[in-house]
């Protein structure tokens, strides 16, 4: 029988014992994004530690990719600040897009191959592989894959050059249930060698099981960045779900499974690893 | 980033458009089309048993429109396909400088340019060689005598002629944000480089804003103008003299150069920009 345990918690309790203490790699200080008259984001602080999950959730439209692609300085802010904490690497920040493609012609092995030659350090192509299960299909052409394969060459690229910041665009969306805790599974195996990773998900089962932090963007703002339970906890609520439609509207009855992807038979609800 | 690291970088994505171009049927079939096009065109047109200067000036024309035809199939999908596919966004995660990404995307897809193109005129230069008149073997050192080295230079200016076309397609693949968008762009952008430029010059000439002795510059400014002067002034004129000059060899050498890297650096500070 395999055991029911969180591996946020398990981190918690062995690598960070004091996850208070971690360090911070990346910090977003009173971020304000518009485009124009539209404001996306408003006065948002958030600090991202190493060694752990940071997950952002929210409804569709409330600035989460747009956060993440701030954190990225793909764009800049409106005003505030974002600056990398982390220590100086070959690549400081890996990102998995919401959507990864790659380009078709050449196997999953070339392509991680092609993304580590762009680095200067030395990459073990054939680790990457294995970590993110790909080993397999490794002389598999890259438009041959399936989606949760194609995204999991996409987390492989992330971590090419071993970047002490990993961004996963909604790692989980469209996936198969198995997939997708395969995904998070490998967000979990990188926290726990040191890694920072910041993620979105609508899936908040996934979120509440493997994440460390969790932040609620709603309408621009956002909560206190802290632990799933501790969410639920402040809000007097039994777990995240409860505490996310606490946050994103004021009757959470009215709002059923709001933009939560995962159905309510989701059976990774019951997923033992 | 230092110098070897951007030297690294800009050689595995040259790399890998090379094998994109090698591992894309299309264009060898291109090629191969082409090089049966060019065969009809210099059997047809009498050039291939007369010798290759007579076979330059049938295949001049043509060249001036098939060669920016080829420059749009391989060069418009060559950055907004990563662009669309998130690739751009993942290459800034890795400090790749916008100049070495658009360098290197342009040199890998001028290595397939220049054998989609080279490789047929070499083999229009062999069918030639074995069909013309017994004199055009022999290897020029005064004007007044076919040769191959004509024909040799004739190929190394269309090279250049269609790297200038590559360059402006690449300019269009950078400016466009979608596949759909991408092709429009680079058959407008082909257009008013070459029909325009070549309507503009006689629209001047028409309404009177452009004199005789404005021409071999006006020829220089244009691509496939730089191109025809510069094939009449330093291949058919050294066969063939004639007492007036086409145009400035020297200008047009420069204005077909400019095609060439003009566009690259706009294309590089438009990638710099762009938000991806």
């Amino acid at each position: 029988m395999i055991p029911n345990t969180n591996p946020a918690t398990e981190r918690a309790n062995t690598a960070q014992p004091d996850r208070n203490a971690a360090t911070t790699v990346l910090a977003g200080e009173s971020i304000e994004k518009r485009y124009g008259s539209v404001e996306v984001l408003s006065d948002v602080s958030i600090e991202i530690p190493a060694a752990a999950v940071t997950a952002l959730v929210g409804p569709n439209g409330t600035g989460k990719t747009t956060l993440l692609r701030l954190l990225l300085e793909l764009e800049s802010p409106t005003s505030g600040t974002v600056t990398y904490e982390g220590p100086q690497t070959a690549r400081r920040i890996g990102y998995l897009p919401q959507r990864p493609s790659f380009r078709p012609g050449f196997t999953v092995a070339e392509t991680i191959e092609f993304y580590a030659s762009l680095v200067e350090t030395a990459v073990d192509s054939d680790r990457i592989l294995d970590r993110v299960r790909l080993t397999d299909a490794r002389n598999r052409p890259v438009e041959a894959l399936s989606g949760g394969m194609t995204r999991l060459l996409g987390v492989g690229q992330s971590i090419v050059g071993s970047p002490p910041v990993v961004i996963f665009d909604e790692p989980a969306s469209g996936l198969d249930p198995t997939m997708a805790n395969r995904v998070f599974e490998v967000a979990d195996e990188l926290a726990a060698a040191g890694t920072a990773v910041v993620l979105t998900s609508h899936n908040l089962s996934l979120v509440s099981r493997h994440a460390d932090r969790v932040e609620i963007l709603s309408e621009g703002t956002v909560t206190e960045l802290t632990a799933p339970q501790t969410l639920a906890t402040r809000y007097g609520v039994a777990d995240l779900r409860e505490a996310y439609h606490a946050v994103v509207t004021a009757d959470p009855a009215d709002h059923g499974d709001g933009d939560d992807e995962r159905p309510r038979d989701d059976p990774t609800d019951g997923e033992r690893q | 980033m230092t110098a070897h690291s951007a030297l690294g970088q800009g050689t595995a994505i040259a790399a890998r458009e090379v094998k994109t171009v090698l591992r894309t049927r299309i264009y060898a079939l291109l090629a191969v089309g082409l090089f049966g096009f060019l065969f009809v065109l210099v059997a047809g047109g009498g050039g291939a048993a007369t010798g290759y200067t007579p076979a330059i000036v049938d295949l001049l024309l043509p060249l001036e429109v098939i060669v920016p035809v080829l420059a749009i199939a391989i060069g418009y999908r060559s950055v907004v396909a990563d662009l669309d596919r998130g690739e751009l966004a993942v290459f800034t995660t890795y400090d790749v400088p916008a100049p070495v990404y658009v360098t290197a995307v342009y040199l890998g897809r001028s290595v397939g340019m220049l054998g989609m193109l080279g490789l047929p005129l070499v083999a229009t230069g062999a069918v030639i060689a074995f069909t013309a008149s017994p004199d055009t073997g022999v290897f020029a050192t005064h004007s007044g005598v076919d040769s191959p080295v004509l024909f040799g230079r004739f190929v190394v200016l269309t090279a250049l002629y269609g790297l200038s076309m590559l360059s402006i397609v690449l300019l269009g693949s950078v400016i466009a944000r979608s596949l759909r968008t991408a092709i429009a762009l680079a058959i407008g952008a082909v257009l008013v480089a070459v029909v325009g430029g070549d309507a503009a010059i006689l629209a001047g000439l028409t309404d009177g804003w452009l004199g005789p002795s404005s021409l071999s510059w006006s020829f220089a400014v244009v691509p496939n103008s730089a191109y025809r002067s510069l094939v009449l002034e330093t291949v058919i004129a050294i066969a063939a003299p004639t007492e007036e000059a086409y145009g400035s060899p020297a200008a047009s050498a420069i204005g077909l150069f400019s095609w060439i890297i003009g566009p690259l650096f706009a294309a590089a500070a438009i990638v710099a920009r762009k938000r991806l």
